[in-house]
């Protein structure tokens, strides 16, 4: 599992990979993690939420779990470092997400977009490229 | 990337792929640039996205892009779309999140010489007294009917509540408030986003800059607009927010449900839409417009904190401290107006993503003041370089339902901008050139540098010999305000 970004123009890619679907979520969130603070070192979890979300479809899944998550960045400046995906299928997610308060973002994410979004299976299992509006 | 052989030249700045060149276009896509830009524009995937943006249902005409065109997500910025009302589509990503995100110009009675010993006490007191940064709240927190209310009315809720005059709404578009906006439609997490961000900046490309009015282009436009040479003048660049956002994000995960049932087939989701037409469609552009006022309420309000910076540090030590509104405009928003297409009056949703509106003299949807010399366009540059005034033209309404470019757009990733240029370099390259920042974040400084964006002289070049808008006066920037 992991994440790289990407170039693009006006605002942030990100591809991230994933054995499985669990872990490509996770990739995801900390792919984004990494854009709203580069060092994420004195991110501990003392910030707890729980995430439960149902989509029309596992893209649509993924584009609604990241927003949840900027979101919470947003709204009360919090950045998660952990998360326990307790269950998870192509259509719902329920996970507990760990983070903790921040005083500033470095970027902030306007919006998760759905810009040729594609999860793709590989024969390490699956990647997708995610576009931010920064 | 769409190759060079796709397009042909129709004029010395336009450029056109035909509708035969993928199956799925129902109109052709233009685009003007000069050769310089169009180095950029074929470097990624701006062309392709355009191309994209021929296929919706409904389009008229043609799909456009103007010369500050780039890669976004969905439509290109840039992008200019016309779809037939009732019944062609309305798209949430072809206004962006950022709904309304548009520029203010503010102009003064005080020349550079009278302001400098104090512009450095003014970038100061304009930064602390202009909320800014990421999810930043303001001094203002509204009370759930009162952001009802901001959501209907815009910037008049303002001025009503005493942060601007009724000449400023005059010089906005739309006097600040579009008719149709429904705070129903608005969901409740969008509002709670809201609550406590009216007068506030934000992140991002956002800025507050002050500016010399360096040249005037056409002094007769110019004296009528209110524009001098020498005179310190005051732009503000920003949206509606969370706000905006959330509603953008609401209706694009709504329309993702709909799609299949009007038998829509879009070659990228981002362009997800619905027919105007439909209970869907009906509520976003009732919810697009309340987001809109939210946006034209936050750009009066910081306008007031502007004014008060001004009082505070330049009362009594100058002639005149006072601020006068030149104009307010969108430049990411969908609207019904009225065109003449092939003869025909029509009435077209017009979205413009990165695109200013720019309607010629004797539109009747401008105010008097501006009734014979057209609508003034403002072009924000990139930090540090030029802005520029222009006004729209008889044959912007002919060529380009009314519009033009909105900026200098992007040629470098931020990623790259990030990786070679340093926030704090950056700033004392501009200082030394007599432009001072203040800045709260460095690496987002780095981003948004001049290098990474193009020319703006050359992409107003182009906007003025096409006719598509007339040069009025060049602005360049003494200070820099950023979240």
């Amino acid at each position: 599992m992991g994440f790289e970004e990407i170039e693009h123009t006006a605002d942030h890619a990100v591809k991230v990979y994933g054995k499985n679907l669990k872990e490509l979520f996770i990739s995801a969130a900390q792919g984004m993690t990494s854009l709203m603070l580069s060092d994420g070192s004195g991110v501990s979890g003392e910030v707890a939420k729980r995430v439960k979300l149902k989509a029309i479809d596992t893209e649509s899944l993924l584009v609604e779990w990241l927003s949840e998550l900027a979101y919470w960045a947003e709204a009360e400046m919090v950045v998660f470092s952990k998360y326990k995906i307790h269950t998870i299928s192509a259509t719902d997610i329920d996970a507990s997400v760990m983070g903790t308060k921040v005083t500033a973002l470095e970027k902030h994410i306007k919006a998760v977009t759905y810009h040729n979004l594609n999860i793709v299976e590989t024969r390490k299992g699956l990647e997708a490229t995610i576009v931010f509006d920064v | 990337m769409v190759v060079k052989h796709a397009f042909k030249k129709l004029d010395e700045h336009l450029f056109e792929v035909p509708a035969e060149f993928r199956a799925d276009m129902r109109v052709p896509a233009r685009f003007y640039s000069d050769e310089e830009l169009l180095k950029g524009i074929v470097s990624d995937n701006s062309l392709q996205q355009l191309i994209n943006t021929a296929t919706l249902p409904g389009v008229v005409k043609y799909a456009l892009a103007m010369p500050d065109i780039h890669q976004g997500y969905g439509f290109p910025i840039g992008g200019v779309v016309a779809t037939e009302f009732p019944d062609g589509i309305i798209s949430p990503g072809g206004v962006g999140y950022d709904i309304n995100c548009g520029v203010r110009l503010l102009a003064t009675h005080l020349d550079h010489e009278e302001i400098s010993p104090f512009v450095d006490d003014l970038a100061t007191v304009l930064f602390t007294n202009c909320p800014s940064g990421v999810g930043k709240g303001g001094r203002i927190k509204l009370k759930a009917q009162e952001l009802d209310q901001v959501l209907s009315k815009g910037a008049r809720w303002a001025v009503k509540n005493g942060f601007g005059s009724e000449a400023d709404l005059e010089r906005t578009e739309e006097s600040g408030c579009l008719g149709g906006a429904n705070p129903e439609k608005v969901s409740p997490r969008a509002k709670d986003r809201g609550l406590k961000q009216v007068g506030t900046l934000g992140a991002g490309n956002h800025f507050i800059e002050l500016d010399t009015v360096e040249k005037i282009l056409d002094p007769e436009v110019a004296q009528r607009i209110g524009l001098f040479e020498g005179q310190i003048a005051v732009q503000i660049h920003c949206g509606s927010r969370g706000l905006g956002h959330q509603v953008c994000g609401d209706y694009v995960k709504r329309f993702q449900k709909s799609i299949a049932r009007y038998g829509l087939h879009l070659p990228d989701r981002e362009l997800v839409c619905a027919p105007l037409s439909s209970p869907e469609g009906q509520d976003y552009l009732a919810a697009m417009m309340a987001a809109a006022n939210y946006a034209f309420a936050n750009r009066q309000v910081l306008a007031f904190h502007i004014r008060r910076s001004f009082e505070q540090v330049l009362a009594g030590k100058v002639s005149n401290h006072h601020i006068f509104q030149i104009y307010d405009i969108a430049h990411n928003m969908a609207k019904v107006e009225t065109h003449r297409i092939d003869g025909k009056d029509m009435r077209l949703c017009v979205h413009r993503k990165g695109a200013t509106r720019a309607f010629g003299p004797g539109s009747p949807e401008l105010p008097s003041v501006y009734q014979d010399i057209g609508q003034p366009v403002l072009v924000p540059g990139s930090m540090g370089t030029a802005s520029w005034v222009l006004v729209g033209t008889r044959e912007s309404m002919a060529q380009t339902f009314g519009s033009t470019c909105h900026g200098a757009g992007r040629t470098m990733s931020r990623k790259k901008a990030r990786k070679s240029i340093r926030g704090m370099t950056l700033r004392e390259e501009l200082e030394s050139r007599g432009i001072l920042i203040r800045a709260g974040s460095m690496p987002g400084l780095a981003e948004e540098a001049p290098a990474a964006y193009k020319d703006v002289d050359r992409v107003v070049n182009v906007v003025d010999t096409a006719g598509i808008a007339k040069k009025v006066a060049r602005l360049k920037p003494i200070a820099v305000i950023k979240g």
